[in-house]
């Protein structure tokens, strides 16, 4: 009897409590207009332009004044959604794709987006007139022209049917611009932010911050959720997690090392969310080949057969998240190459000790037996640019070569890479898109833009062409087997690790999740911020 | 009378007639400070001499096992993020702040000696210009002017040494014309002049050794100010590049990031960096205080 009175009276305080409680539970599901968000970011956009920029610190920023024509689900990745195309088809032999336009979307200036806005940008992009950067190009050897037949149409012919084609339309960088500011000057986006997305760009204080505010004529009806949208410029990664730390940011959205990690979680405990997001770029060091000794195949050999991968990932994995080993694809998926594959190639054997003795054999057979002096080029960015460089600066010498680690800002790294001032430079490459061989291994063919080394390879162009095209996956994935390691046994760039992100975030964001790379969802159109 | 005795029983025994070695106990049983600091110097140069004597570990030898590991018997300052001696990382750095400390503040210091005499025993516009010149450089703070130059000389150990020197040379021009001047109108320097001695030898055998007291001073002085430098434009990214092993790259490195994991990380370089600075700052005291004429007996 007496226990049936307690739960009775258990049932008395749910009842009587249930309906104050169930919407407090349920108002966390439920998004949340208001707030602004506080963004930590590693440094300034050395232009506004992503078609002619390559690097995050452009992407993270700039995505929110803009739209895509497709995008990835930012809540089902690697799906494929329209974005500012409504719907497509594609033609029975995979050789033109017609993109149908949402009507009524509109510019921040009022003007209304055509296929003309469309055709004009995706044209600086793929055909960029003489003298205009496209750091993208490349990617998009498939396309042979854009058109805009009609006003909410734009139809795209390609030289060959490819997987990539689509996947590659969703690259997070290839923002819509208006047609008529390009007519007025090509570079006119380097310094002005003028799309259709959630945001707009408020106010940039160079060194300081990018601050960002509502779009209320956002064409997507009841977004974005937030008030705005903040970045504050922090280079110091340190000074970045303790700005999370502080709660003086809610989110960095490139990711932390893992002991970062690690301390940051021990003393938030669940007011943040930290999330492997995945491997999205791999460290390596490219090689000039036009610069003496690395003309000699057997130096560029001895050079990757001087690094022990093993012990490189169990030092710097939990330094900097530089955790696993790879071929130039990334670990784990069709392309990845066995370790029993990885272990025939120069420096992946497992006995470093003969690594060694081979390393040292070739360098005295290339007429340096007592090594020589050399310069890495690095980027004076802790995580993990100068922890790679000290740990391969240090492994080279016990092969006698001796390597001044020359540190750059940001901005003259990336000149130097551009203008190929170096001998090594340690070089990260990656993906933004899907990871597809297309996206990646382009880099590795002659000619290409991001081929900073500038070696020429005719077997590698072949297996690049031949891959391309190939239809039949086990065919494609093992001609890119054969391309790494082509690539690999010729050490012309020497393979490094990959990197596996960690993002850490206030528990106060929701509806949002963090894509392989860092380049990815950073439109926050749908994100929105508890109340503290 | 007995003031006129007191004279000359200085004049008999004078300070500088005693032998090295009893002006050396003389030093230390009058300047204890000074000796301290003579000794932090001494064996700051013993350790940087003979760091690969002494030096337990290998300074570029990474060891994953070994990363983080607490000051212990083995590794009396504990490892760094890359399981590097801590203790043989400070003692190869003792070689880095000294080449550097030294290098920079002789060039700087003679360059600002050659200019003090020079302007001073010149005169005229030539002294006015080359004064006005140094208020320019004088206006910038050492540090300031340091980064400057390295910004646009770009990151080594020579242009390290470079950016260091310039600002160490207005300071010690500006200290040597005032004592070069005052010497300049000694009789003896009109007597030179006179008997037709050239203006070269004039300044070099009239001149220059009357300049010397403050010379060494600043010299000293500057010592630990550049070592200071050297470790501050490390820290800031401008100095020397891991995996050199410098004292400011040390404390800018993981230090900072892993401050509260592995505090010995920052503790230990930034005591070598404190103890040499002091060090240098006590000696170059105590030897102004012993070469200056006018506080050598104040003790």
């Amino acid at each position: 009897m007496r226990g049936c009175k307690k739960s009775m009276l258990l049932l008395a305080i749910v009842i009587f409590t249930g309906p104050w409680a169930m919407p407090l539970a349920l108002a966390e599901d439920k998004p949340h207009y208001g707030g602004v968000l506080r963004v930590a970011l590693a440094g300034d956009p050395p232009s506004l332009d992503m078609h002619q920029e390559q690097t995050f610190m452009v992407t993270i920023p700039m995505s929110t004044v803009y739209n895509t024509l497709v995008m990835f689900d930012p809540h089902q990745y690697p799906k494929i959604i329209g974005d500012l195309a409504q719907a497509w088809t594609v033609s029975e032999d995979g050789m033109t794709w017609t993109f149908t336009l949402h009507q009524g979307v509109k510019f921040h200036d009022g003007s209304e987006l055509t296929s003309a806005d469309v055709k004009a940008s995706w044209d600086k992009i793929v055909f960029p007139p003489e003298g205009v950067v496209s750091t993208r190009k490349s990617l998009y050897q498939m396309v042979k022209s854009i058109e805009a037949p009609e006003r909410y149409t734009v139809v795209f012919r390609l030289h060959y049917p490819t997987a990539s084609f689509l996947p590659m339309l969703a690259h997070p960088a290839n923002f819509i611009y208006a047609k008529k500011y390009l007519d007025q000057d090509i570079n006119w986006y380097k310094t002005h932010a003028m799309g259709t997305g959630p945001f707009k760009l408020q106010e940039y204080v160079r060194g300081a911050s990018l601050e960002f505010k509502r779009n209320p004529d956002y064409w997507k009806k009841g977004l974005p959720y937030l008030d705005g949208a903040k970045y504050f410029i922090i280079p110091d990664t340190g000074a970045r997690a303790k700005s999370i730390r502080a709660e003086r940011t809610d989110v960095e959205f490139r990711g932390f090392a893992p002991v970062e990690v690690e301390s940051i979680t021990a003393q938030m405990g669940d007011k943040v969310t930290a999330a492997h997001s995945g491997q999205p770029a791999h460290w390596g060091i490219a090689i000039n080949v036009d610069k003496k000794p690395f003309d000699d195949a057997r130096v560029l050999r001895a050079l990757s057969l001087a690094l022990d991968r093993y012990e490189m990932v169990k030092t710097l994995g939990p330094l900097t998240g530089l955790d696993s080993i790879a071929g130039p694809m990334p670990p784990g998926t069709p392309w990845t190459l066995s370790p029993e594959e990885l272990q025939a190639l120069p420096g992946f054997g497992k006995d470093h000790e003969a690594n060694i003795r081979e390393a040292k054999r070739l360098l005295a057979e290339a007429g340096y037996p007592d090594g020589f002096h050399t310069v890495l080029t690095n980027r004076a960015v802790k995580l993990p640019y100068i922890d790679l460089g000290v740990y391969i600066v240090s492994a080279w010498k016990k092969i006698g070569v001796e390597a001044e680690h020359k540190l750059e800002e940001s901005a003259t790294w990336s000149k130097s890479r551009v203008t190929r001032d170096f001998e090594l430079l340690v070089d990260p490459f990656g993906f933004a898109a899907e990871g597809d061989p297309d996206e990646i291994m382009v880099k590795f063919t002659s000619g290409s833009p991001s081929n900073w080394g500038r070696f020429k390879d005719p077997v590698v162009d072949q297996l690049f062409e031949r891959q391309k095209v190939e239809r039949d996956a086990q065919k494609r994935a093992q001609l890119v087997h054969d391309m790494q390691k082509r690539i690999m046994d010729q050490a012309w760039e020497i393979v490094g690790l990959w990197w596996t992100r960690v993002e850490v975030r206030s528990a106060r964001m929701h509806n949002y999740e963090p894509l392989p790379s860092h380049w990815m969802n950073r439109r926050l159109e749908d994100v929105w911020l508890s109340a503290k | 009378m007995q003031r006129v005795q007191r004279v000359l029983l200085h004049v008999r025994k004078p300070y500088r007639d005693t032998t090295p070695w009893g002006a050396i106990c003389k030093f230390v049983r009058t300047k204890p400070l000074g000796a301290a600091g003579a000794a932090i110097i001494v064996l700051m140069a013993l350790t940087a001499v003979c760091a690969d004597l002494i030096a337990p570990y290998d300074v570029y030898e990474i060891n994953q096992q070994l990363q983080f590991t607490p000051p212990s018997l083995a590794h009396w300052l504990g490892t760094d993020e890359f399981g590097r001696d801590v203790l043989s990382r400070i003692i190869y750095g003792a070689r880095i702040a000294l080449f550097i400390g030294l290098v920079s503040s002789f060039l700087g210091a003679t360059g600002g000696a050659v200019i003090g005499v020079l302007s001073a025993y010149l005169g005229g516009k030539t002294d006015l210009w080359i004064q006005r010149l140094m208020d320019i450089l004088l206006a910038f703070p050492l540090l300031v002017l340091a980064l400057a130059i390295v910004s646009v000389l770009g990151r080594s150990i020579p242009n390290l040494i470079v950016a260091i020197a310039i600002p160490v040379i207005p300071r010690t021009a500006r200290i040597v014309r005032s004592s070069a001047l005052s010497a300049k109108e000694n009789v003896y320097v009109e007597a030179a002049r006179a008997v037709g001695s050239s203006h070269l030898r004039v300044m070099w055998c009239h001149i220059v050794p009357n300049v010397m007291s403050p010379f060494l001073i600043i010299l000293t002085a500057q010592l630990g100010s550049a070592i200071l430098t050297e470790a501050s434009l490390s820290f800031l990214g401008l100095g020397t590049a891991e995996p050199t092993p410098s004292w400011g790259l040390m404390l800018s490195g993981g230090a900072p990031m892993y401050a509260e994991k592995a505090p010995w990380l920052a503790i230990f370089p930034g005591l070598a960096i404190s103890l040499a600075v002091f060090g240098f700052n006590l000696f170059g005291d105590s030897l102004r205080d012993a070469l200056d004429p006018k506080l050598r007996h104040r003790t």
